[in-house]
């Protein structure tokens, strides 16, 4: 398998915003290896400071203490680098622009705007065909969101954030587009962080899944998925997978310090 | 473009190694530049211009009020109250108009076209004709300036009755309750912030639009004052009528919108400027109904307003003796040919002046957007220019360009460009912070950021804003000729004026509104489309 991503090292990472006059202790003391071409999923409670995990690592924004280190690169020199592709939980989307020319957007951005086959390609993959002009105001929820992973993955990144890239989407396109991400993966190596709230997709797809803390958010759990790949839909319902299933449950509601109903519905 | 736009534009949440002049607090940035302003400006007049008439340094200006002071605060204090009437008058008008709009729904479009001709009438030549009626009082810039307010103020109304929830409308329709509880119980408490917005932009619009009623004759009041202090070439003394005007219709601008952010904190600022226009009915005869309907109730009013106040006919036209004057009786070439020449060169100077004004807001707005030290330095600089009724320092400019085409020009540029400059920039920055992260992942260009983010967000403001300027742009080109130049149609009444001849003012008075509805729609009608070709769905 060719491993073309790059290894992330976050140590020690702290944020704190100003918030009207207070603090607000996003992140403290949050570490995190992933491997070279490794596939992690970061789960935690809401406003836990999961988004802006992403953000310091994907360069949009600077740690107050701690280091990130990506092969020798800081996060900016990634960016800078354009080796990097992000979904966020909001598709922010081009408004005037259709569905392909907004995948094409990060093609273009990266100066390769001529490559129409992997814009068409991608198209395919996330199941827009037929929507190809459509522009996002006459696209559902989970269409854009699509569109938005399509363009994440159009310029090869060597590192892919995405951010709750799946909520707006049904149990079974979510499943196909698991399934994708993981096809995609396997074949590009790509070094992933997943961000998702739900626990059965983050032990399908990852190979190690982070806990995290509420705010100040730090990871208070590390479970690694020994599952061999490819991962198929019978995984979901083996008893492995749901004793994984449960055992992160566990570890995040043993973070949260309360007990709630278990979400262990595989979707 | 500079490492400091670069950083600004690709990094504004933590600009890491951005321009020192970044950590300067606004106030002190925007400070130093009004002191060096100052300066400058006292510097050029005491050397370049010293001894001309085009430019008097500012501390003559305060040498100058004080030497007068009396004189000055008598005739600003006329002005001030000639606007309160006309701001409380107009403003009574406009919400009359905009509750029947909102109660009366197929009265709607007969009012809004109404309010629209209103808009688009120049004011300088309809003060004359208001005279007729109203004799050499006070009255004639106490309507003009309540006509000045109308338009903004109905149209914010309007858009705050509109903005009422949906959800809120429809539980009281679920009670049995009809539109009037509707309106009393919802309605009017949603528009409040909007109808803020609106009163703040018509308290400069009525001191405008005194001032300008002041100009074609008055007993008292800075207009007046003015056009004397021109013939006379009193540089001075127009310096400080044009500074005294721009704090007080400032004052009332700013204390209008203090009192509405203490009204209702907890909304957001709401630009009337960027009004949408109301989507054409479909279906042919619908929009030949949708055309002619307000065009008939303009007729209408035209009428009423002839007989209700009873004039003489030797002053009075009606619709048919301007066709006629225009188009039948023995001398009308000679009319169509005096009236359509100096409309020519009114339009190709107002032009001129709205697209440099336009084109050079956007580039502004792109350059603060890109270097924010800029942005911070001169932007409140900008916004408080905005708020000013600019014909009222006509007199200024007409001083310090020269009395040529050119004047109009720049009167018009200056005019639409700062309204311009700040709606634009005010959209730029609401560009979804979502967007710009992607642009920022993949290290965008400044080129980039611009052609996928800034320019395509403020494409509705800039248009929305070149809609308005349409009328004032006709507007403060009429002013400048009329008070300077000797060009353009409004040399053409301004002659009819101290002549007496009605004929020829009626002519004008009706020409320069009809281009203006006409250009006003033709924008508009742009706008549409380009909006609903960008976006579609979204646009409205
Ligand atoms: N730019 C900012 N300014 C101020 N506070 C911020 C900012 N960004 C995030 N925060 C705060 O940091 C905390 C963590 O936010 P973050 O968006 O990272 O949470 P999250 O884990 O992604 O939550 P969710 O699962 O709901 O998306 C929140 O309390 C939020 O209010
Ligand atoms: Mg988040």
């Amino acid at each position: 398998m060719a491993r073309r991503g790059a290894p992330v090292d976050v140590v020690g990472v702290g944020r704190t915003f100003a918030l009207a006059g207070d603090e607000v202790t996003a992140l403290s003391g949050f570490d995190m290896h992933v491997p070279a071409g490794g596939f992690i999923a970061l789960i935690g409670p809401s406003g836990c400071g999961k988004s802006t995990a992403l953000r310091l690592v994907a360069g949009l924004d600077t740690p107050d203490e701690g280091t990130i280190d990506m092969d020798g690169s800081s996060p900016d020199e990634m960016r800078r680098g354009q080796r990097i592709g992000v979904a966020f939980q909001d598709p922010s989307l081009l408004p005037w622009r259709t569905v392909t020319t907004n995948i094409r957007l990060a093609l273009e951005l990266v100066g390769r705007r001529h490559d129409t086959k992997a814009v068409d390609e991608l198209v395919e993959l996330v199941g827009l065909q037929g929507f190809e002009k459509a522009r996002p105001s006459q696209l559902s929820g989970g269409m854009r969101q699509r569109v938005a992973i399509a363009r994440s993955l159009v310029t090869k990144p060597d590192l892919l954030l995405l951010d709750e890239p799946f909520g707006a989407l049904d149990a079974l396109t979510r499943q196909q587009l698991n399934d994708e991400l993981q096809r995609i993966w396997t074949a590009r190596g790509t070094t992933t962080i997943l961000v998702t709230h739900s626990i059965p997709e983050a032990v399908y797809v990852a190979d190690e899944v982070l806990v995290m803390s509420p705010r100040p958010g730090s990871v208070v759990a590390r479970h690694t998925i020994g599952f061999e790949r490819p991962r198929t839909r019978e995984l979901l319902l083996t008893d492995r997978f749901h004793a994984e299933v449960e055992a992160v449950s566990a570890s995040l509601h043993r973070s949260e310090g309360q007990v709630v109903q278990l979400d262990t519905d595989p979707s | 473009m500079s490492a400091t736009a670069e950083t600004a534009a690709t990094a504004p949440a933590r600009p890491a190694g951005g321009s020192r002049l970044d950590r300067v607090p606004p106030r002190v940035l925007s400070s130093a530049v009004g002191i060096a302003v100052l300066l400058l400006w006292e510097l050029l007049a005491r050397t370049v211009y010293a001894g001309s008439y085009r430019l008097s340094p500012p501390t003559a200006v305060v040498v100058e009020f004080f030497e007068f002071r009396g004189l000055y605060l008598r005739n600003l204090w006329h002005s001030t109250k000639t606007a309160a009437w006309g701001f409380l008058w107009g403003n009574l008008a406009a919400m009359a108009l905009a509750v029947a709009s909102t109660l009366v729904p197929w009265l709607r479009r007969s009012i809004g076209a109404v309010v629209l001709t209103v808009f688009c009438l120049p004011f300088i030549a309809i003060a004359p004709i208001l005279r007729l009626i109203t004799g050499p009082g006070n009255a004639t810039p106490i309507a003009l300036s309540a006509l000045a307010v109308v338009f903004t103020t109905y149209v914010a109304a309007l858009l705050g009755f509109d903005l009422a929830p949906g959800s809120a409308l429809d539980v009281v329709r679920s009670y049995g309750r009809g539109r009037l509880t509707a309106f009393r119980s919802v309605r009017v408490r949603a528009s409040v912030p909007a109808l803020f917005a609106g009163l703040q932009i018509a308290a400069p619009a009525a001191f405008l639009g005194a001032v300008v009623g002041e100009f074609t004759g008055a007993h008292r009041g800075l207009g007046i004052l003015t056009v004397r202090a021109l013939g006379a070439l009193q540089t001075d003394r127009i310096w400080v009528i044009a500074v005294m005007a721009t704090i007080v219709a400032t004052g009332g601008y700013l204390a209008i919108g203090a009192l509405g952010r203490y009204l209702c904190p907890w909304s957001p600022a709401l630009d009337v400027g960027a009004v949408p226009v109301p989507h054409a009915e479909p279906g042919l005869l619908n929009r030949l109904a949708g055309l002619l309907a307000p065009i008939a109730v303009v007729f209408v009013f035209w009428y009423a307003f002839l007989w209700v106040f009873g004039i003489e006919p030797f002053f009075a036209k009606t619709p048919v003796d301007v066709w006629a004057e225009l188009f039948s009786v023995s001398e009308a070439p000679e009319t169509r040919s005096i009236i359509f020449g100096a409309l020519g060169t009114t339009l190709w100077t107002t032009s001129l002046g709205y697209v440099v004004g336009l084109v050079g807001a956007l580039a502004s707005a792109l350059v603060f957007i890109l270097v924010p030290w800029l942005e911070r330095a001169l932007m409140p600089i900008a916004v408080a220019l905005r708020s000013i009724p600019i014909i009222v320092t006509t007199p200024v400019i007409i001083l310090f360009v020269g009395r040529g085409l050119l004047t109009t020009t720049a009167i018009v540029a200056v005019m639409s460009f700062f309204p311009t400059l700040v709606n634009c920039y005010t959209a730029m920055t609401r560009t979804p912070e979502g967007i710009l992260d992607v642009l920022r992942s993949y290290d965008a260009t400044s080129t980039a950021n611009v052609r996928n983010a800034y320019l395509p967000t403020s494409v509705p403001a800039l248009l929305a804003s070149a809609r308005i300027a349409v009328p004032t742009s006709l507007l403060g080109a009429t002013v400048a000729e009329w008070l300077a130049t000797g060009d353009g149609i409004g040399a053409v009444m301004v002659t009819a004026f101290t002549r007496n001849d009605f004929k020829i003012l009626w002519v004008s008075v009706a020409v320069l509104t009809i281009v203006a509805v006409i250009g006003y729609w033709l924008v508009a009608a742009f706008e549409l489309r380009t909006l609903e070709r960008m976006a579609p769905g979204i646009s409205r």
